[in-house]
């Protein structure tokens, strides 16, 4: 047995009994479950997707009721569908990993419908189009569970994967196709719809280095500076990673987009360093960010632009500062509990749909809504955590990680970029901005989750888990 | 691995807890610098996204509604009448405020949720407007706006009985339209081309602006005779063309030095000033001072839209170290000044058997139902002058167009009842524009009024000839006269 194959035995022999395990009998069969309220998780999710019904219906009509002052009689097709879609998702996590968290759903289920109140409040063709990437991202999610038995198959197509981020990534630059928005070349665009594949190439490449770090992480954990011999080995092992880095940091360079390629660094160096533990490689990122930002500050007018404008943007309150102004404007209209769902005037701020529906939630419901909106992510981000921490085997535990990186981290940079706690990065709020390509990105990213979630509560109802993972070895 | 993945969410908890800090900062500590900043135009814009109700002529045409539109604002106000109404309905402007009948029935204007009175109004509920209608006849203001052409000057018609003006037209006038524009662009420069014209047509010359009534004001002295000393009607002023003042070297001649005399209605037939002269000196500056303010001088008009102005005749203790000054201020110079709503208000004084109505433009105001709510109920602002003193007055008016100086707008079948005025305003001292300020006051049928009108026709550059209030004025009360009570 070569050292390959037995860092392939190591990853998914965690548990003593795992070849018997039910998943991996019928790896080939869609194993459906039978669905039943006894099973306490899936009950203590029914009750909480109530719960948000009840506040999405509320939301909904006090949002249209502050904005017309007539109570709506008419709900929209779209509405409906909202308030539906959360019980599909239910009943596929029923039929397909009943042993899921039952937190996330109801959560994200609630920043979905939250958005998509709030976008129907601004530009109703945009809700309709909202709710359907909505039901697109539901498939998405039932999909991913169906075909996803078991999360460590992904492991298995990790540069097939690596190579379709690439195409996608290159895909707006395909000259029929390809769309500028603003600036950046991120879309494609398809008849009337537009689409983000960066959003989706976010997914793989994370999934890529997730599985690449794990079987590399004891030739990668040597990298040090000071031990020439030793980081060659480690460079040369990091090779293919920095090559798709790379790659999809040139080709972003190329579409413009500041936020997708600040995400993808930042989750590639902190991916490294949770495998390895190497403390090495979080100081040789920040370095590599330092001369990027610089460099990016100096090549690129937009990226110039916004940290001009994090510095002071009141000096340019009328011209490229504009929009984060009136963003600051809309947070403090809004105050403690906010002027009322439907009766501010976030309509006052650019673009306020897809990069500033933040603003329009912190003027609509204050510091309220907003600490709320905060909270969910945190709870969510606290989700993906303790879903890798209790992950069944060391590539689970990291893939885990790293969609709870993606996530977390994008939802960070918009809310931050818009509260001006940072330069803004033009990234959407995940579930809640308009956006049909991130609705589908994050509704397959927890399915995933919610995939390990169900896999490592399934192990551990027949084995007590033991830390089995492979210590670090010279 | 267990530990960094502890290090990861610490890092989150990190992250989400300074973004909590700057989020209290934005929303809590700093809220209201940032909701009070002059550059966020939340609070304007909530008053200006709600739909506004229309404002109507006595006749239902629309002269200013709200139409939905696709911007923040939702609701854009227009003014289909243009200038013609600009006075009246004043513009509603997201920079420079409200004016006119906007600013003063703003709480019905403006869009409110009506009180709920059933589960189906729970329903059906909604931002409403209620809608204002005015006593403005649209036939009357387009005649009085088009005899006025392009003069610069003021027509007020006032209905007597009532109060009710027909028509309020200021020469030149300015469309609200642009001021109400969503584009501050197009606000700001249709705003700067308004301020910087010479001729002001922001300016309400109907109600804002005061003239020297120059003869027109014999009607308050004329009703000051018959009301504090009716001997001075039994004196027949002996024709001269000019007389010398009391403790002055300085001479009071009559228009174009022509020689006048008589009693009181050939001096009024004429307009005597050489008579009327001696008139004011006579009754005494007590007298006239009194009469003045009995018919609404020094006072600001209680019309219902904000800008009027009061008109002016000093008090009586001024006239007793300037004694000549009486002797003007009787025949409506010197320190004597009047609106155009003030001189029609004395002539619907008159009319109205000495009674002063309240001017109002407001006649009804009906709900997003239809019903009314408020209809106008007319009150009394002033006692001019008895009806028996009102009765004379009007009769010796009637001389003035039967064979005097308003002789030209007699109407056959029409009994009128006017005063012209024409005052010299080059007899100020240091004023070196030559040209006079033209009035004239009418009411008419003088057995039973309907219709007061006051035409001002100030001195301007354009006025060709001679100008008297009878030549510039005159033809624009005609034509209103004629609208208002021929028929077809």
């Amino acid at each position: 047995m070569n050292k390959q194959a037995a860092n392939e035995e190591d990853k998914y022999s965690t548990k003593p009994d795992s070849s018997t395990s039910l998943t991996t009998a019928k790896r080939y069969k869609v194993a459906l479950s039978v669905p039943s309220l006894r099973n306490p998780r899936r009950r203590a999710e029914l009750g909480m997707l109530i719960l948000q019904t009840i506040i999405f219906g509320l939301i909904y009509v006090l949002s249209q009721t502050g904005l017309t002052g007539k109570i709506p009689v008419h709900i929209p097709r779209s509405t409906i569908w909202l308030a539906v879609l959360p019980y599909l998702c239910h009943l596929g996590l029923q039929l397909l990993a009943p042993d899921a968290d039952p937190a996330p759903l109801p959560l994200i289920s609630f920043l979905n419908g939250f958005g998509y109140v709030m976008i129907l409040r601004l530009d109703p063709q945009e809700a309709a189009l909202q709710a359907l990437w909505s039901a697109v991202g539901v498939v998405g999610f039932l999909l991913t569970l169906v075909i996803v038995q078991r999360v460590t198959l992904l492991d298995r197509y990790r540069y097939l994967m690596m190579l379709f981020a690439i195409m996608l990534v290159l895909l707006p630059l395909a000259p029929v196709i390809g769309e500028n928005i603003n600036g950046a070349r991120l879309w494609v665009r398809f008849g009337p719809l537009s689409f983000q594949p960066i959003e989706i190439a976010k997914l793989m490449l994370a999934i890529f280095f997730a599985s690449y770090m794990v079987e590399k992480r004891e030739v990668l954990a040597q990298f040090s500076p000071f031990k020439f011999k030793r980081a060659s080995v480690a460079i040369r092992a990091a090779g293919p990673i920095l090559l798709a880095w790379s790659i999809s940091l040139l080709v972003m360079t190329a579409e413009r987009d500041v936020g997708f390629s600040l995400l993808i660094f930042l989750i590639f160096v902190i991916a490294i360093w949770v495998a390895t533990s190497n403390w090495w490689y979080l100081v040789f990122g920040s370095g590599l960010f330092v001369v990027g930002a610089f460099v990016a500050a100096r090549l690129f007018g937009q990226v110039n632009e916004r940290i001009t404008v994090w510095l002071d943007p009141w000096k340019y309150s009328q011209t490229i500062g504009y929009q984060i102004v009136q963003a600051l404007y809309a947070f403090g209209s809004g105050g403690f509990s906010g002027v009322g769902l439907g009766r501010g005037h976030p309509g006052l701020i650019p673009v306020v749909t897809s990069d500033f529906i933040f603003a329009a939630i912190g003027e609509e419901t204050g510091l309220l809504g907003t600490t709320a909106i905060l909270f969910c992510f945190a709870l969510l981000v606290g989700f993906g955590l303790r879903v890798s921490k209790r992950a069944p085997d060391q590539f689970s535990a990291m893939t885990a990680t790293v969609l709870t990186l993606t996530f977390g981290l994008q939802a960070f940079f918009i809310m931050a970029g818009v509260t001006k706690l940072l330069p803004l990065t033009g990234v959407t709020l995940p579930f809640v901005a308009y956006g049909g390509s991130s609705l589908v990105a994050n509704y397959v990213l927890f399915a995933l989750l919610l995939r390990i979630s169900s896999e490592s509560k399934r192990q551990n109802r027949y084995t007590k888990k033991v830390e089995t993972r492979t210590p670090p070895t010279a | 691995m267990d530990r960094r993945i502890s290090q990861i969410g610490l890092m989150f908890l990190v992250l989400f807890g300074a973004l909590f800090v700057q989020l209290n900062y934005l929303q809590v500590f700093h809220a209201k610098a940032l909701a009070t900043a002059p550059g966020n135009i939340r609070q304007v814009v909530g008053a200006f996204s709600l739909p506004r109700g229309p404002i109507l002529t006595a006749d239902g045409k629309v002269i200013a509604e709200s139409t939905p539109v696709n911007d923040v604002y939702h609701y854009l106000r227009t003014y289909p009448g243009g200038s013609l109404y600009g006075d009246v309905t004043g513009y509603y402007s997201i920079d420079y405020g409200a004016t006119g009948l906007e600013s003063s029935y703003n709480s019905y204007l403006k869009g409110h949720i009506p009180p709920i009175t059933s589960l189906s109004g729970l329903l059906n509920s909604g931002y409403v407007t209620d809608s204002l209608t005015t006593t403005i006849s649209s036939k009357l203001q387009q005649v009085a706006s088009d005899a006025l052409g392009t003069k610069k000057g003021a027509v007020v018609v006032i209905q007597p009985s009532t109060g009710a003006i027909l028509a309020m037209v200021s020469h030149p006038g300015y469309d609200p339209s642009p001021l109400a524009s969503h584009s501050g662009t197009i606000e700001q420069s249709a705003w700067q081309s308004l301020t910087s014209n010479p001729s002001q047509p922001l300016l309400n010359r109907a109600i804002a602006r005061a003239y020297p009534p120059g003869s027109t004001f014999k009607i308050v002295t004329t009703s000051a005779i018959y009301d504090h000393d009716p001997s001075i009607a039994t004196i027949s002023f002996p024709p001269v063309s000019q007389i010398s003042l009391p403790l002055t070297t300085n001479k009071l001649h009559n228009y174009a030095y022509e020689s006048c005399g008589g009693m009181v209605p050939e001096l009024l037939k004429v307009s005597c000033d050489t008579g009327y002269a001696q008139i004011g000196i006579k009754l005494g500056a007590h007298n006239l001072s009194t009469e003045a303010n009995a018919f609404g001088f020094n006072q600001v008009p209680p019309i219902d839209i904000p800008g009027a102005a009061a008109s002016n005749f000093p008090v009586a203790s001024f006239f007793n170290q300037n004694l000549p000054q009486l002797a003007y201020s009787a025949i409506g110079q010197g320190n004597v000044n009047a609106t155009a709503l003030q001189m029609a208000l004395v002539g619907a004084g008159v009319a109205n058997g000495g009674l002063i109505m309240t001017p109002h433009l407001m006649y009804q105001i009906r709900n997003y139902q239809d019903q009314v709510i408020v209809q106008y109920q007319p009150k009394v602002w002033l006692q001019a002058t008895s009806s028996a003193t009102a009765q004379v007055v009007t009769s010796e008016m009637v001389g003035v167009v039967q064979g005097g100086t308003a002789a030209g707008i007699a109407i056959p079948g029409i009994s009128i009842a006017a005063k012209t005025g024409t005052a010299q305003t080059t007899l100020g001292i240091g004023s070196t524009i030559s040209g006079s300020d033209n009035w004239m006051v009418a009411f008419a049928p003088a057995n039973n009024p309907t219709i007061a009108i006051a035409v001002v026709v100030p001195k301007q550059a354009g006025l060709t000839g001679i100008q008297t209030g009878a030549s510039e004025a005159g033809p624009v009360v005609k034509s209103v006269l004629e609208a208002a009570l021929v028929a077809g």
